[in-house]
């Protein structure tokens, strides 16, 4: 059983971001689900990257182009070498969301300021208005990541029927399909109430504690491996409504402990409870 | 007619992206506080189901005259600053002003430019349940 995250360096202290704010090699990157938190005040030197305006194609559901992605490491003063810690709202889904695109990218150094927003504001730290500019770089996208981290539509039908391990991180009534059945609550978008046959549900904020920081390796062991049977070595998919709360649950098994295979399915339910044909399961 | 909140929505619509993130910080920080009296009644019957952040209106009419009241949390600026604005704007309105208020007036202030679609469906979401309270509230007296 683990005793400490197999990946410690990921995750980066309040303190370590403050040694290091001015620290040209580091770059300190806010992506929050409320946009205008950022310009209401952030940590001094942090720059805005939005998962929905600038990591989303606005046409396709797709990411950006390796082009596009390059210029905004370029305009945010990000090269090939640098240290990326993000942070944001709501225990760092969204920080974690832009983690896991960088990674698709291939960035290399990326890391995730525990507690996030929350935390670092709860403590009193510095926050400003200003918004900082950095001279632009030259990116290179190395990218050949998205196999090993991502997962369509069809592998995870073929994932299921071969009855490899799933695990559903959206709310519990999500998950047994009495979320659809609210009254007045098209927003969801998806037709069919229910989680993917074979699915476990574990909601994302298992993983997280009431200041926003991450659960201890013995905390996190004991859920995912003692309650729903999960090994390291398991191919596990992870998925959600669109991907951004699966996206801190793929983070705690790829990095906190260690599993060798996780890919985020992105399409998650809003594209499978559309799907003509699918299986699907209800209750719990 | 729904002066105020048209006056409020050309504004949004007129500003550049930077301007209209400015003014809904604006809103969201002078959001009054909910009566004492209303406090109490935080409840499920007064959340606006649409959005995952909890958000409460009420509705009540003063003759054929229209008052709002509602919370949104600090951390949630974006729809604090819409539901300010529809506070703002629309309290002295009359009950077929609101209810003929159409969903266009997102589009119309420009917040889709700078929340993304997925963003704007809760804001829709609070515009609706604005006009199922002042319905509910239209009926009762």
């Amino acid at each position: 059983m683990a005793t400490s995250y197999v990946h410690p360096e990921v995750l980066v202290s309040a303190d370590w971001v403050e040694q290091h704010r001015n620290d040209p090699k580091v770059r300190i990157v806010e992506s929050d689900e409320d946009i205008l938190l950022y310009d209401m005040g952030h940590i001094p030197g942090a720059v805005k990257i939005d998962w929905q305006g600038d990591l989303q194609d606005q046409l396709i559901r797709d990411y950006i182009t390796p082009a596009k992605f390059a210029e905004i490491c370029s305009r945010s003063g990000i090269a090939n070498d640098t240290t990326v810690v993000f942070y944001g709202d709501k225990s760092n889904w969204w920080a974690c969301y832009a983690f896991w695109a960088f990674k698709l990218f291939g960035h290399a150094d990326c890391r995730v300021l525990n507690g996030g927003r929350k935390l670092w504001i709860d403590q009193k730290r510095p926050l400003t208005t200003e918004v900082p500019s950095y001279p632009a770089t030259n990116y290179t996208v190395q990218g050949g990541e998205e196999g090993a981290i991502r997962v369509f539509r069809d592998a995870v039908l073929e994932h299921m029927k071969a009855g490899k391990p799933m695990i559903d991180v959206r709310s519990p009534k999500e998950f047994t399909g009495e979320m659809l059945h609210m009254p007045e609550y098209p927003q969801e978008g998806s037709l069919r109430g229910g989680h993917i046959p074979g699915a476990k549900s574990v909601p994302w904020s298992r993983a997280v504690n009431e200041d926003g920081t991450f659960k201890s390796a013995e905390e996190l062991t004991a859920l995912y491996e003692g309650e729903v049977g999960l090994k390291p070595k398991d191919d596990v998919v992870v998925y959600c409504r669109i991907g951004e709360r699966s996206s801190l649950t793929w983070f705690v098994l790829t990095y906190l402990l260690g599993y060798s295979k996780v890919r985020n399915y992105d399409g998650s339910w809003t594209e499978w409870g559309n799907l003509v044909r699918v299986p699907i399961a209800k209750g719990a | 007619m729904l002066t105020e909140l048209n006056e409020i929505v050309s504004e949004l619509g007129e500003a550049d992206k930077q301007e209209r993130i400015e003014i809904l910080i604006d809103f969201a920080k002078r959001l009054p506080p909910l009566p004492d009296r209303l406090s109490a009644f935080k409840d499920a019957a007064h959340r606006v189901p649409e959005c995952q952040s909890p958000v409460f209106l009420f509705v009540e009419l003063e003759g054929s005259r229209v008052a709002i009241h509602a919370d949104a949390p600090l951390e949630a600026p974006t729809v604090r600053g819409f539901v300010s604005i529809l506070v703002e704007g629309l309290t002295g309105s009359t009950v077929e002003e609101i209810l003929s208020l159409r969903g266009d007036l997102i589009d119309r202030a420009g917040l889709p430019e700078i929340l993304g679609m997925l963003r704007v469906r809760g804001l829709t979401g609070v515009l609706n349940s604005l006009k199922r309270e002042v319905t509910r509230a239209a009926i009762a007296s």
